[in-house]
């Protein structure tokens, strides 16, 4: 069997993004997207893979489905971010919390054994649950009232777009102006899939219950636990979150979200050497150089572009008075509207940085070409950057998840900050989910640090690559896990969910996620920013206060209220009744 | 509600004229009561024997909360890395940090020092609702927001097309939209033009893309603030804070109160941390205290009054300010960690660690400009202390400045440890005025209340104020503060006991009680023909401007925690 060296990136796709939210985790159609990879036509041809590639790494492989592409290029892979990814990357975080999700190094060839189911997959890690269909339900939505919603917030990016109009005939929503393609599957399926009872693991298998038991339950749980782990967050409001930090608080545990999987090298750069941010408006009245460094925000983030790039600003009339510059590994969607495409080897974002702020000052490049980009072009972006009368430079993933984390976007900032000297120029993080922004703020505010807070000495600290839920997972740290608002089983390393099956784990959420595969008690909840209201903050730290458009499902409640009943409890076991 | 009666405490109370006399005070339903209406036999009583009593502390200026708050927690975690406390369940939450503490550390350093209400004086309209959730958090004081307005496109494009009225409903609006209490300047018109070219503007050059000139712009926001007839008029820091040379720009901003139309009596305009806008000489080797100058102003004219920013010298700083263009210069001065933030059409901000060393040169200095501006003033009552927390010093070394305003000796210990050549260049050793426990209470309730407006309801003792009482472990009749000011530095830092709202909070120094207080925010009326022309202009406005939708923008009263409206009647027409 032919086998070679290839690099492996995971990432978000539009597809995956949409199945996500219309047909759910546990759908064929979105395994289907997260089981298949892009390769390069050449290295199929190469290679002779038929439809399946065997990826390896570490004793560890998957089979996966193979889609050529030539956005990728040669001798790299791409797979979209999921449980098929997860199966093979590490559980080592290099002590920083993240583990490294792209520019990993594996081997692959053609694979003969079939593709694997997601069952397998959930069985292979464990999973204490696999028969959630027969729970899955859809909210019976019945036509009636006819109203318009304006202004609504959408709960999906981080661009947290709060001018869409959302159409509501009765419980059903029938129509989302203004909202992307994500957005649209999202209103438009609130209904689908959800939670809707509370469910307890008794004799091996979920077991229906009432909402108090569930309560009970959850806080017998947590009240127990020697180290308990309270993590996710980012899909619910700062309200609920300010409550999740008050009971790791209470329960000497640790609450950390989901930046720890995301922007959380961001945050540490920060630490070291700052930043040089802005909110939205100046990049839309000012902006004549919009640079998108790892991020694609095509898909990942749909409106962001027409929103500051296309859309006219006060001095800038459009997307004719703006360069549009993006830097990326892969040919992305967005890179087909960029003026100027810098095509980067994977994993050498910082040799790309340092390079470019050698070139700001003038000095001289020996080497003819840096992390495969010519000197020349080098020079030129250089140049562009420097002379543009007000410049903003979005990264995402491609960024922080790659080879030198923390330290790539350390030189990301320094490039800006240095190009301050000459001209006006800003950063953002594109941030992933809607309201990650506001846990970071919330979990400041509250406890000096921006996630993977640790109160276990009565005390908040943080001790990236030991308090980071990856590795509080990885290492079995902790003995008892809540997870809120989000999907680690989607998202966190093999090593990491395997101890999620060894340990009592309690999911509060509005959807079936894959982490139910592994909960011990499941509280339903409503769909914030959709049934429930509160407030998130944007990428660039604007916070909104989101509306409902419709009512909870009868008996499901909001986050914040399940969140003040399970602290109130907790409380009362602790003997603190109030 | 409990009933408490303090009895035997020597009252300083200066809005009722008392001077220490030993008497008794009374609480009921969170306010002070006549004795008379207290069941003793029912009452907690607290024996203030032989104490000081006071009522709770104000502080105008403190970078307490918000967006640049929590920049400088996110950009500082060694700011917590040896200043935690534990929790203590259920009744006090884990605190840490110094310059850039979480909440609950402020509230509750806060309420061991006895202060009660606290400012927040700089809040971008955009980012206010973050400011306010964080006021939400903040356990025991009452607290307040002051909202940027001097780099907000809206309003420079009103002042530019001249219309005075509408200028007015917008403030009124957006004071009432954010749930804010006061108008705010910084650098006026700087961080408009830093958010287009980078720059920072002196008081008498062109704003970009507007051609008019920062001191039009104060005049403008004055005027505004007088029509509206808001408690606390234009509160103003200078152009080009932190440059040497720049009191003269800060006499020539006082100067420009006499110049604002005024309607009815009071203050017009107050310039906030004026250290840092009080250096005299043209380079920093040449720096001098522009102290003595700005005191002489202040005494002949009536219209203004300040706060001190003093400079807090041998502890960390965080210096964070809407001051964006500033704290680019300052960077390159510390070559440290610079964040800065260009926010939406309304404002910018900067934040830089820093700290100010006693054997430096231009430290020394300005330690010596907050001082020498606070005890040249002959009137307390127009003279504020602030450390502008926490870029001169955090508000935990209050004390610390409370004893060198009453001490000479402290001042002269602390001459000794510090830049001898500097002093050369500074007033202040040849200084011998002491201020008294009266004039620090002045200072620190009475004035504040005044000049937020709300003296009837706190800042004082008597009848129908607040519950907020603070009561001190030090016998004006047996220590002499002047030598032996340790004991009053030690007494301050360390309240002996804290009423709020009529709650116990503080017992010996420590908190035993989380409570939350109130935000008080104002809402001028504007006239309905008024308001519609208003909208238009808004709706317009924000559709072009802003990059959220006008009705999102707006601060809904459910989201402020404990909100305490305060209604104006305007003179809008």
């Amino acid at each position: 069997m032919p086998v070679a060296l290839f690099i492996l990136n995971t990432g978000r796709s539009l597809s995956q993004g949409m199945y996500m939210e219309s047909e759910g985790k546990w759908s064929e159609n979105y395994f289907k997207t997260v089981v298949a990879v892009e390769m390069n036509p050449n290295d199929i041809k190469r290679l002779g893979v038929k439809d399946r590639v065997k990826i390896a790494r570490n004793g560890s492989s998957l089979v996966a489905l193979v889609k050529p592409s030539d956005r990728v290029p040669e001798g790299a892979i791409f797979i979209p971010m999921g449980p098929v990814a997860n199966f093979i990357i590490d559980g080592d975080t290099d002590g920083v919390g993240i583990p490294s999700f792209k520019a990993i190094e594996v081997e692959a060839g053609p694979a003969e054994e079939p593709v694997a189911t997601l069952r397998d997959i959930l069985k292979s890690l464990g999973a204490k649950n696999l028969d959630v269909d027969a729970l899955m339900k859809d909210i019976s939505v019945q036509s009636g009232e006819k109203r318009v919603v304006e202004s609504v917030s959408c709960p999906f990016c981080g661009d947290l777009c709060d001018y869409l109009k959302i159409e509501v005939d009765g419980s059903k929503i029938v129509r989302n102006v203004g909202g992307c393609a994500v957005s649209i599957a999202k209103f438009l399926n609130y209904h689908k899939h959800r939670v809707l009872e509370p469910y307890v693991r008794r004799g091996g298998s979920l077991t229906k219950v009432d909402l108090d038991t569930a309560i009970e339950e959850a806080a017998k749980i947590l009240a127990n636990a020697r180290y308990a782990l309270i993590y996710g967050l980012s899909n619910t409001c700062v309200e609920a979150i300010e409550l999740a930090v008050e009971l790791a608080e209470i329960l000497r545990g640790v609450v950390d979200n989901t930046s720890t999987v995301c922007h959380g090298p961001t945050v540490l750069a920060i630490q070291e050497v700052g930043t040089v941010a802005m909110t939205f408006a100046p990049v839309l009245h000012l902006a004549d150089v919009v640079v998108f460094w790892g991020s694609n925000a095509r898909e990942a983030h749909a409106n962001h572009v027409s929103r500051l790039v296309m859309a006219m600003g006060r001095f800038r009339k459009g997307r004719k008075d703006r360069k549009l510059v993006v830097v990326d590994s892969r040919k992305t969607m967005l890179a087909d509207m960029a003026d100027i495409f810098i095509q980067v080897e994977p994993g050498k974002d910082l040799e790309l940085a340092t390079a470019l702020r050698m070139a700001l000052r003038d000095l001289e490049i020996e080497s003819p070409s840096v992390a495969g980009v010519p000197r020349e072009k080098i020079y030129e972006l250089a140049e562009l950057m420097k002379t543009a009368r007000y410049g903003a430079l979005f990264f995402g993933m491609g960024v922080t998840h790659t080879g030198a984390k923390l330290r790539n976007i350390q030189a990301v900032i320094k490039l800006v900050q240095e190009l301050n000297e000459w001209t006006k120029w800003v950063l953002l993080p594109m941030r992933g989910h809607y309201n990650v922004t506001g846990a970071n703020q919330v979990s400041l505010w509250l406890t000096g640090y921006p996630y993977a807070v640790d109160f276990s000495r009565g005390f908040p600290r943080m001790i990236p690559g030991v308090t980071t839920a990856v590795d509080l997972l990885a290492n079995g740290d902790v003995d008892a896990a809540l997870i809120i608002a989000s999907d680690p089983a989607a998202h966190f390393p093999r090593k990491a969910v395997e101890h999620l099956s060894k340990i009592p784990v309690i999911v509060i959420d509005a959807k079936w996620s894959l982490t139910a595969a592994f909960a011990d008690v499941i509280i339903p909840a409503g769909l914030v920013g959709i049934e429930c209201e509160g407030t998130a903050y944007r990428m660039d730290g604007v916070p909104i206060y989101m509306k409902k458009v419709v009512n909870p499902p009868p008996g499901v409640l909001c986050d914040v209220e399940l969140l003040k009943r399970l602290t109130e409890k907790v409380k009362s076991m602790k003997g603190w009744g109030e | 509600m409990t009933q408490i009666i303090i009895k035997n405490g020597f009252v300083v109370d200066p809005l009722n004229n008392i001077k220490g006399e030993v008497m008794d005070i009374a609480i009921k339903n969170g306010k002070i009561v006549d004795v008379k209406e207290v069941d003793e036999s029912r009452a907690t009583v607290i024996d203030a024997k032989g104490r000081l009593v006071m009522a709770g502390g104000i502080d105008i200026h403190s970078h307490i909360a918000g967006s640049k708050v929590n920049i400088g927690r996110l950009m500082r975690p060694e700011d917590h890395y040896l200043t935690n406390i534990p929790h203590k369940l259920p009744y006090k939450r884990a605190e840490t940090g110094l310059t850039v503490p979480n909440v609950f550390r402020i509230g509750y350093e806060y309420a061991r020092m006895g202060f009660t209400l606290v400012a927040e004086p700089a809040t971008p309209p955009i980012k206010t609702r973050h400011t306010h959730h964080e006021l939400n958090s903040i356990p025991i004081i009452d607290k307040m927001a002051f909202v940027l307005v001097d780099s907000n496109w809206l309003a420079l494009d009103l002042i530019k097309e001249r219309k005075k009225d509408l200028l007015a409903a917008y403030y009124a609006w957006l004071l009432k939209a954010t749930k804010t209490y006061a108008l705010k300047i910084v650098d006026p018109g700087s961080d408009a033009a830093w958010v287009m070219k980078g720059l920072g503007l002196d008081i008498d050059d062109q704003i970009p893309e507007y051609g008019f000139t920062p001191r039009e712009l104060i005049k403008a926001v004055g005027e505004a603030a007088q029509v509206l007839n808001i408690p606390h008029k234009i509160h103003v820091h200078c152009n080009r804070l932190g440059y040497p040379g720049n009191y003269a720009t800060t006499l020539k901003t006082m100067a420009l109160a006499k110049d604002i139309t005024r309607i009815g009596e009071g203050l017009a305009m107050h310039i906030t941390h004026v250290q840092f806008t009080g250096y005299k000489g043209d380079s920093w080797a040449t720096l001098e205290s522009g102290g003595e100058d700005i005191a002489k102003e202040l005494n002949a004219n009536p219209y203004t009054s300040l706060d001190l920013g003093q400079v807090i010298l041998d502890r960390p700083a965080t210096t964070m300010t809407a001051d964006a263009p500033f704290e680019f210069v300052l960077y390159h001065l510390t070559r440290w960690k610079w964040s800065n933030s260009d926010t939406e059409v309304d404002a910018a901000a900067g934040i830089v660690p820093y700290r100010y060393r006693s054997k430096s040169y231009v430290n020394t200095i300005q330690w010596a400009i907050g001082l020498e501006v606070a005890l040249l003033t002959k009137d307390p009552w127009r003279v504020f202390i602030t450390t502008d927390h926490p870029n001169a010093g955090p508000f935990m070394d209050y004390p610390k400045v409370f004893a060198w305003l009453v001490s000479k000796k402290a001042r002269e210990d602390m001459l000794k440890k510090v830049n001898q050549r500097a002093l050369r260049k500074c007033a202040l050793p040849a200084i011998d005025k002491e201020y008294t426990l009266y004039d620090l209470a002045i200072m620190t309730r009475a004035s504040p209340a005044k000049l937020l407006g709300i003296e009837k309801f706190k800042g004082h003792l008597g009848i129908g104020a607040d519950a907020d009482v603070a009561i001190y472990d030090i016998n004006p009749r047996e220590v002499d503060i002047s030598k032996d000011y340790e004991k009053a530095v030690k007494a301050f830092r360390r309240a002996w006991l804290v009423i709020k709202s009529g709650d116990i909070v503080v017992r010996e120094g420590e908190v035993v009680k989380t409570v939350y207080g109130k935000t008080l925010y104002i809402d001028p009326e504007i006239p309905t023909d008024l308001e519609k022309e208003l909208s238009k202009v808004l709706e317009a406005k924000f559709k072009e401007l802003y990059t959220v939708t006008l009705e999102n923008f707006v601060i809904k009263e459910h989201e402020i925690a404990k909100p305490m409206r305060i209604p104006v009647k305007t003179h809008l027409k």
